[in-house]
């Protein structure tokens, strides 16, 4: 059994990172002493994840203000609205208002990956896609679309970040947290599958799908099993009774299990009920990814700095208790 | 303090927040970074709370707040006076906008008055207008702290109501009338379990207060949570309404909606200025229905005002009081 570990997503802004967007916000920094400023802070994040041996990492997507933001700033047809709760946070998202079919103007990835792909070796870098069904379902649909052409043509839009970056072999992940709620309904999950499929053709073996803030029920897990995506992520700690309750061996996919509380600020540990959670999921498979329960950006940085530590320290921990190998960056 | 009429069809009111007036952003500032104390700056924030109460009193508002002109934020001002809190670090709400979320480290404990100075304060300019004392609810505030201590959300929700409970009686014996327990985050996850735990904190805080018993709810899926909290020992539910385009109308009917109603038809996401016929129309949308008689409306915004700029929110509650006073009229 081999245990690696990944960070899900995003993590949050140091008084740096905070101080150059608020400049950048008031006009008073140049352009590019602001894009130094913030290459400190994704050169930081990258560097930590590398220290805790993750062989693969995000950039940190700092200047995101929520995982739908930079793709609407790079669309045609599509602007942001007020304010709406980001599922069960303290944490507001712009609404998307989609006015027409939407289109690229400049994709999101390509550059990142670039600029950042060289900070990250030897580790890959992974970049995190918002989940179609989860960017149309918490917009305004103006566009004289309905729901599911929306989802499509987002997911089109999304597939051509995929391919503008397959030279430098990133991961690719998907977020579908709106699988999580619990009125989600099957057809949302059946809808999110094909969408994946058709989003990470090619780049199946590097691919995850997740889903966060809470477990799937049952039946949506089911559902999700038929992504072709290699990795399946799933928050097990936000509600162990839940998680216990849903779990399923994961067939043909690697399961990369929430056990780092990524909204949380506590030490985590690791009990038997989530080891045994662990070993559901995973059913005869021999590969296992400990992943953060949620993205990081709403604890305090240095708080995200130190439970990505614990993350590095997990994978140990959980290698030896299933009698794995721990697969690290440095070793 | 002379005797003001409330009107007994659709009286106005607010929840809570208005814009952060001058002295007190001065104030804030002074007292964050420690260069005064609250004693001392207590002069700038009474100023703070004139101008505000003078605002909603021009508006013509007829139950009205202190503005929460000496609060940092909703969580972080109890945090800080609550005897097992620590501060935190900066947590993102939207954009680049973060609030301090605090840290409770050991028992909670309730050491003094906290808002009844900023109520007496109020009610000195209010021209005889009720004033109402308004909470952050122990489900929020826990929530929306990172919890170091008790490690069992049930417990330090209970811990906390018990401690709170000792400022509503401060406000009552200091002469409110109205005590409102504002628990946003009671939405973020509508399910039965988290209802019963709210309910419980409800009843330690509300047994025997002689008073209009409010609490506050908003932003998020609320009809899913409605027919769990239909029992709460309170007088009236405030509800964000307009922000969610009305949808939760419809429920109250299906579940026999029959408490006092404060009814959100400001959208206090938005710049944009509601019109009086606009508002009418809202108010005339919940008439229809046959759901309560005019006494049981409380016409309010949906939320705090205090992310508007002033003159946008004073136009607002000009709009919404003269709406009202069409109503009374009408229905």
């Amino acid at each position: 059994m081999k245990v690696w570990g990944m960070v899900l997503g995003g993590y949050p802004r140091g008084r740096l990172a905070r101080y150059s967007l608020r400049d950048r916000e008031r006009g008073t920094i140049r352009s590019s002493q602001f894009s130094v400023e913030m290459l400190k802070t994704h050169a930081e994040v990258i560097g930590v994840q590398k220290a805790a041996g993750l062989p693969v990492v995000v950039d940190g997507m700092i200047g995101w203000h929520d995982i739908f933001r930079p793709f609407i700033r790079n669309w045609r047809n599509v602007s942001v609205d007020g304010l709406l709760r980001y599922f069960d946070n303290n944490f507001f998202y712009r609404i998307p208002v989609f006015t027409g079919e939407p289109d690229i103007i400049e994709p999101v990835w390509p550059g990142r990956v670039a600029e950042f792909s060289l900070l990250a070796d030897p580790a890959r870098l992974k970049i995190v896609l918002p989940g179609p069904v989860t960017m149309a379902l918490m917009s305004k649909n103006k566009a004289g679309l309905s729901t599911e052409e929306l989802a499509e043509r987002i997911a089109y839009l999304l597939r051509r970040e995929v391919e503008l970056t397959l030279e430098y072999n990133v991961y690719v992940q998907i977020d579908e947290p709106i699988l999580s709620m619990r009125n989600a309904e099957e057809h949302w999950a059946g809808l999110a599958v094909e969408l994946a499929n058709n989003i990470i053709s090619g780049v199946e073996d590097r691919s995850i799908i997740a889903v966060y803030f809470d477990f799937p029920s049952k039946k949506i897990l089911e559902t999700l099993l038929g992504v072709r995506a290699k990795y399946v992520s799933l928050d097990i700690v936000d509600s162990p009774r839940r998680a216990e309750e849903n779990a399923l061996p994961l067939d043909d996919h690697v399961p990369v299990v929430g056990v780092v509380d990524g909204r949380r600020i506590h030490e985590d540990r690791i009990s038997d009920t989530i080891l045994s959670i662990i070993k559901k999921l995973s059913g005869s498979g021999d590969e296992i990814v400990l992943t953060t329960t949620t993205w990081m950006d709403l604890i305090p940085f240095r708080y995200a700095l130190k439970k990505t530590n614990i993350l590095g320290r997990m994978v140990d921990f959980i290698a030896e208790r299933l009698g794995g190998e721990a697969v690290k960056l440095w070793r | 303090m002379t005797g003001y009429e409330v009107p007994r069809k659709f009286p106005t009111t607010v929840v809570g927040s208005y814009p952060k007036l001058e002295p007190a952003k001065i104030a804030l500032k002074r007292l964050r970074k420690g260069e005064a104390s609250e004693e001392e700056l207590r002069p700038f924030f009474e100023q703070a709370i004139r101008i505000a109460v003078e605002d909603q009193v021009k508006a013509g508002v007829d139950i009205i707040s202190d503005g929460e002109q000496t609060r940092e934020d909703m969580v972080v001002f109890f945090a800080e006076r609550v005897e097992g809190y620590m501060p935190g670090e900066w947590v993102k709400i939207f954009d680049n906008v973060y609030f301090r979320k605090p840290i409770i480290y050991s028992q909670v404990k309730w050491v003094r008055p906290l808002t009844v100075e900023d109520w007496k304060t109020a009610t000195r300019f209010s021209m005889g207008r009720p004033v109402k004392g308004i909470l952050t609810g122990p489900y929020t505030m826990i929530e929306w702290s990172f919890d170091l201590h008790y490690r069992d959300r049930y417990e330090a929700i209970i811990a906390l109501a018990k401690e709170i409970r000792k400022e509503i009686e401060a406000l009552v014996n200091a002469g409110a009338k109205y005590i409102q327990v504002d628990e946003p985050a009671l939405s973020t996850r509508p399910w039965r379990e988290e209802a019963e735990i709210a309910g419980e904190a409800l009843k330690i805080l509300f047994k025997g207060i002689e008073a209009k018993k409010i609490v506050h709810i908003c932003f998020g899926r609320v009809e899913e949570i409605l027919p769990y909290i239909l029992d709460y020992p309170v007088d009236q539910f405030d509800l964000e309404f307009k922000n969610s385009d009305f949808r939760l109308l419809p429920y109250l009917k299906e579940y026999g909606y029959d408490k006092e109603l404060g009814y959100g038809v400001i959208d206090v996401h938005t710049t944009q200025i509601e019109t009086v016929e606009e508002i009418l129309e809202s108010i005339d949308r919940l008439m229809k229905l046959d759901i309560l008689p005019p006494e049981k409306v409380y016409i309010d915004p949906d939320c705090g005002l205090k992310r508007l700029p002033r003159d946008i929110a004073l136009a607002k509650l000009k709009n919404m009081v003269e709406a009202a006073k069409i109503a009374r009229e009408r229905w």
